[in-house]
């Protein structure tokens, strides 16, 4: 009872209230971001599994072994087949290339196919694709082929009757290039159809799930027995970029809330410092009585367990209340369905919770049970026990391991310690410049400020990088999202195509052209494209070629290739010869051609639906990804690739006031298909807006933890300030003398804090300019100004109201009570 | 009469920065059950280091020192601090009443970390006994120093009153009125030496005053660490006490 007692009367001493809103702020930032990561995690998953529709797939070229399925249904995994390709359908004098998909029975594995009955019918989702002998058509190809449900079409040699219209398929992404709109078959009508012949252009997907032990244990026998022709996809690549980015922000969040956990750390340590400092005497008392060191220390854990675990319940609440919220607003830029949150993440918090009580509050309270009973009699109540060693190992190392925890990477744990560092490096600087400065020239308020600089230096330099860090990460990301993304957006060249067209096919590209030109709509050049796999260099296994080529994206995928006489304006050769004074070999893109320690002369195999082509390196060329137009990594001199089956990419400039082109354009060229970039350019300024609104609910976060060590510093120093104060005043100093010293100390302060916040968001910006934008460097005035201000008004209000009873106090009272 | 504590050749040095110094040189002195002993001395004689070492808050660095009946020299802080739970009684010149507690649960603190039921009720009668029953629930700085001082009175009487057996308890006061006025410090002196006569407790204080050292029936006087005149009054030599 008693530890309960101490800590529900020494509640207005105000330290334990600090300890515990530090501990309430910690835990809820960290449950916060745990949950919510979890439920994003999830939803991604679920959400790859839908666009694979299955756990696993393994992609091929040609038909894999019998005995490969027979393994995986020996070992009780679910199992499907799809088989993709291209072909013509007629119905009557009615003609159309379609992309067609026969597909087994237990289609799809995961997710849901979704058609109608009838044109006017409502979508529902549905078991299985068509049955024997039916087709289900994308809508748009019924008044193409003049058709309507029930009517025959021609598929191949197979005649098939339409009996449904296909609105969704779940792994409908992996279609994205490929030729004309979907039509779905069974897959026991393919053979009848007569389409897939030797050479022919063929994707054969097997689809697989089940238990996760069977699985890992089936790809682990295959995988080894795979070819060149072959790939498998996981989860992982099931994931669209947006979600990438969403977990890149989740890890940025961790990192963000791992700084606010820091700062309210050091708040802990603080206040549990002032406290164990305060209730030296009241220890000292105790062990008069009687009390042992075992029994001070379990008064003193007890009252801190207590609080601990108030504070990190308060904390969970908080936190998980916050990420619901978050979740809620952030619902619609989730990949899939949020899952509803689940009792791990609290586990996190909690964790967060115990290692800030453990690290900071521990090693001060520890600390006390080591009091000397004798001081009740010396009447000295500093703490003579100068092993501070504890606090300085438990408190960094408690840290160290749980951003280690909560960021899954040493790297980024040690390089944000080393930053830390750093940040109180210059804020050490800083503080030495305020108080080498002759600013105590300007008179009373600002000597009395100088004066109280001087003589808390440590704590200044702690202060000054507490807040340092807050507006330091506040400023980057509000530059980064705006000042950024415009300079980037600027920096586009006027009339950058906004529009781009693929799927073209070779027998509408002519026309297409013309329809542009007719509506003065300037288009790129009509590229065309055939898909192929770089296999081999200089006839050794291209994924062998170097050490790590087998993690080169551009291998484990298969390329566009094109081929052209011209080289876009964006373009460069930096090595090599261009088709006019060569007719023969491939162009390299340099970065790509650096990845794979290229050299002029090296002989790259491709693979392309089956059939091998060999060509010379020709050259290396550099070009601009942000001009908007089609870009290839491999450009063929032509003449080669002709041959193979092509369809037609082209980029065009589409004025906002024109956007109803886009119509006329589809409803003449239904198998084209169309991204119009002006509205993704504006998704992802929706998405970077609520991902950065959630960032910047953490950065705040961080500020208000630097408040709470501005205010668990004062609260150290309160004793001696109001003393300074006291006697300032019987001298005949005004109470306004004593404001303004405040207002210009924690003025100072905040200015210094800000000037570094600035210095370290430049370069922040620096290197996103240049990693992320491309742009080149650029000064932020606004951000020199910002910076200085905002820390002066912040660090100078808040401190000035953390000490304002020093000035309000009168001095009579104040020096009766230190007497 | 039955010894209650004793102490032989009692030497303390500490360490600084200039060598060690010499604190406490040879003291060596007993008391019996229900006396009382009064250490007077300039300041840094080292009363105050001799009352620490006597009350076991500390070791000496040389000698032996028995608390009634057990070598407390020879024990660990732990076992010192039991000793202490048991029949020690401390009052300070400075009060240290625990600020965040009332006059009530200042009182019950010692029966409280013995772990003893009925703390409360004891403590309401021990301030009763200091006449304190109308502030049992006022804070520290509710009270006057005089009322503190009684506070601190109780508690170190209901410290040393143990369960009602035999009594080895002993009183240990550190300038008890040197921060109270010439009336009040009277009243708390009265009230001292009332309450241990009728507890029978064993009484050691440091004081300053003449009239508070003449009350004691031992006399102690200290100069330089060293004992420069013991007595059983002020002035005189005090044989019975002295090794």
């Amino acid at each position: 009872m008693l530890p309960l007692k101490l800590l529900f009367r020494d509640w207005r001493g105000g330290e334990l209230a600090l300890i515990a809103t530090a501990l309430v702020l910690a835990v809820s930032c960290v449950t916060a971001i745990a949950h919510f990561g979890d439920r994003l995690t999830r939803a991604m998953h679920i959400q790859s599994q839908t666009f694979l529709a299955a756990e696993r797939v393994v992609r091929s070229s040609r038909p894999v072994e019998e005995a490969w399925l027979d393994a995986a249904r020996k070992r009780g995994l679910q199992q499907a087949e799809t088989v993709s390709f291209a072909s013509m359908l007629s119905a009557g004098e009615q003609f159309q290339l379609a992309a067609i998909k026969a597909v087994s029975g237990a289609y799809p594995l995961v997710g849901q196919l979704e058609m109608r009955p009838e044109p006017s019918a409502a979508s529902r989702a549905v078991e299985g694709g068509p049955a024997p002998g039916q087709v289900w058509l994308e809508p748009r190809l019924l008044p193409l082929l003049n058709l309507d449900i029930g009517d025959p079409l021609q598929v191949g040699d197979a005649e098939l009757t339409v009996s449904g219209l296909l609105d969704h398929e779940p792994d409908r992404s992996d279609n994205l290039f490929s030729m004309g709109a979907r039509v779905l078959i069974n897959l026991g009508d393919l053979a009848a159809t007569n389409t897939v012949q030797p050479g022919s252009r063929v994707r054969y997907r097997y689809l697989f799930a089940g238990d996760d032990t069977a699985l890992e244990d089936y790809f682990n026998w295959l995988e080894p027995q795979l070819t060149e022709h072959q790939r498998v996809i996981d989860l992982q690549e099931g994931q669209p970029r947006v979600a990438s980015a969403l977990e890149r922000a989740e890890s940025f969040l961790y990192l963000a809330g791992s700084l606010a956990v820091l700062l309210a750390s050091v708040a802990v340590g603080l206040a549990a410092r002032r406290y164990s400092l305060r209730h030296t005497s009241y220890v000292a008392v105790m062990k008069s009585l009687g009390a042992g060191r075992g029994q001070v220390l379990r008064i003193y854990l007890g009252q801190l367990a207590g609080l601990a675990l108030l504070a990190t319940a308060a904390g969970l609440l908080i936190g998980s209340v916050i990420q619901a919220q978050a979740v809620s607003l952030m619902a619609d830029f989730f990949p899939a369905e949020p899952p509803p949150s689940r009792a791990q993440p609290l586990l996190v918090g909690l964790v967060t919770g115990l290692a800030c009580a453990l690290g900071f509050a521990l090693p001060p309270l520890t600390r006390l049970a080591r009091t000397d009973p004798m001081q009740t009699l010396r009447r000295d109540w500093s703490n003579p026990d100068r092993r501070e060693w504890l606090g300085l190992v438990l408190g960094p190392t408690s840290m160290l391991l749980l951003i280690w925890w909560l960021s899954g990477d040493i790297a980024i744990t040690l390089a944000l310690f080393a930053g830390m560092a750093l940040l109180v490096g210059g804020a050490a600087l800083m503080n030495q410049l305020l108080v080498r400065g002759r600013l105590a020239n300007l008179g009373g308020a600002w000597r009395i400020a100088l004066g109280s600089l001087q003589r808390r230096a440590a704590f200044n330099t702690l202060l000054i990088a507490a807040f340092g860090t807050g507006l330091l990460a506040m400023l980057a990301l509000v530059f980064a999202r705006t000042t950024l993304i415009e300079e980037w957006r600027m920096q586009l060249p006027e009339n950058a195509p906004n529009h781009f067209l693929f799927n073209i096919a070779p027998h509408d590209a002519e026309g297409m052209e013309a329809m542009l030109a007719e509506h003065n709509v300037t288009s790129t050049e009509f590229y065309p494209m055939v898909r192929g796999r770089l296999v081999a260099i200089n006839d050794i296994p291209a994924k062998e070629y170097n050490e790590g080529s087998e993690r080169v994206g551009a291998l484990r995928r298969e390329l566009n290739l094109s081929w052209t006489e011209n080289l876009a304006p964006d373009n460069r050769i930096l090595e090599g010869q261009w088709w006019d004074e060569t007719d023969e070999g491939v162009s390299v893109e340099v970065e790509l051609a650096a990845r794979l320690n290229l050299a002029l002369g090296d002989q790259l195999r491709f693979s392309i639906g089956g059939l091998e082509v060999e060509a010379p390196v020709a050259s290396f060329r550099s070009l601009d990804w942000n001009s908007m137009r089609p870009n290839f990594f491999m450009i063929f001199a032509p003449g080669t690739l002709e041959d193979f089956p092509a369809t037609y990419i082209t980029s065009f400039y589409l004025p906002p006031e024109k956007k109803l082109f886009v119509n006329e354009l589809v409803r003449q060229y239904p198998s084209v298909s169309l991204i119009e970039l002006d509205k993704i350019i504006e998704r992802i300024r929706d998405t970077i807006g609520q991902v950065s609104l959630a960032i910047e609910s953490v950065m705040a976060l961080m500020l208000v933890a630097g408040v709470l060590v501005l205010i668990a510093g004062v609260r150290a120093s309160i004793a001696e300030r109001l003393q300074e104060a006291a006697i300032i005043r019987t001298l005949g100093g005004r109470r306004r003398l004593l404001v303004q010293s405040l207002l210009v100390e924690f003025g100072l302060l905040g200015t210094a804090a800000g000037l570094l916040a600035a210095a370290g968001a430049e370069l922040t910006l620096a290197v996103l300019s240049q990693r992320v934008f491309e742009l080149p460097f650029a000064w932020h005035p606004l951000l020199w100004l910002l910076g200085p201000v905002a820390g002066a008004l912040l660090v100078g209000t808040a401190g000035t109201l953390a000490c304002r009873s020093s000035v309000s106090q009168p001095p009579l009272k104040v020096l009766r009570e230190l007497a | 009469m039955s010894v209650v504590l004793r102490a032989e050749n009692l030497h303390h040095c500490v360490a600084t920065g200039e060598g060690p110094l010499t604190l406490l040189n040879d003291i060596s002195l007993q008391l019996a059950r229900g006396e009382s002993l009064a250490i007077t001395g300039a300041s840094g004689s080292g009363k105050s280091t001799l009352l620490g070492l006597l009350a076991g808050l500390d070791v000496p660095t040389g000698g032996r020192i028995w608390l009634a009946g057990e070598e407390i020299t020879a024990m660990s802080e732990e076992q010192r601090a039991a000793v202490r739970a048991r029949c020690v009684g401390f009052v300070f010149q400075t009060f240290q009443l625990l600020p965040g507690l009332t006059a009530r649960e200042n009182v019950m603190l010692p029966s409280e970390l013995r772990g003893e039921r009925g703390a409360a009720k004891r403590a309401e009668e021990f301030l009763a006994r200091v006449g304190l029953e109308h502030r049992l629930h006022h804070y520290p700085r509710q009270l006057s120093g005089g009322e503190q001082q009684r506070v601190a009175l109780a508690r170190a009487f209901c410290s040393i009153a143990g369960d009602g057996s035999e009594n080895h308890g002993i009183l240990f006061a550190d300038e008890p009125t040197g921060s109270l006025d010439a009336g009040n410090g009277d009243k708390v002196i009265d009230l001292l030496f009332q309450l241990n006569a009728e507890s029978a407790t064993t009484l050691v204080l440091v004081t300053h005053e003449q009239r508070l050292a003449e009350r004691c029936q031992s006399h102690l006087r200290m100069a330089a660490g060293e004992i420069e005149i013991a007595g059983s009054a002020p002035g005189d030599s005090l044989s019975e006490v002295s090794a």
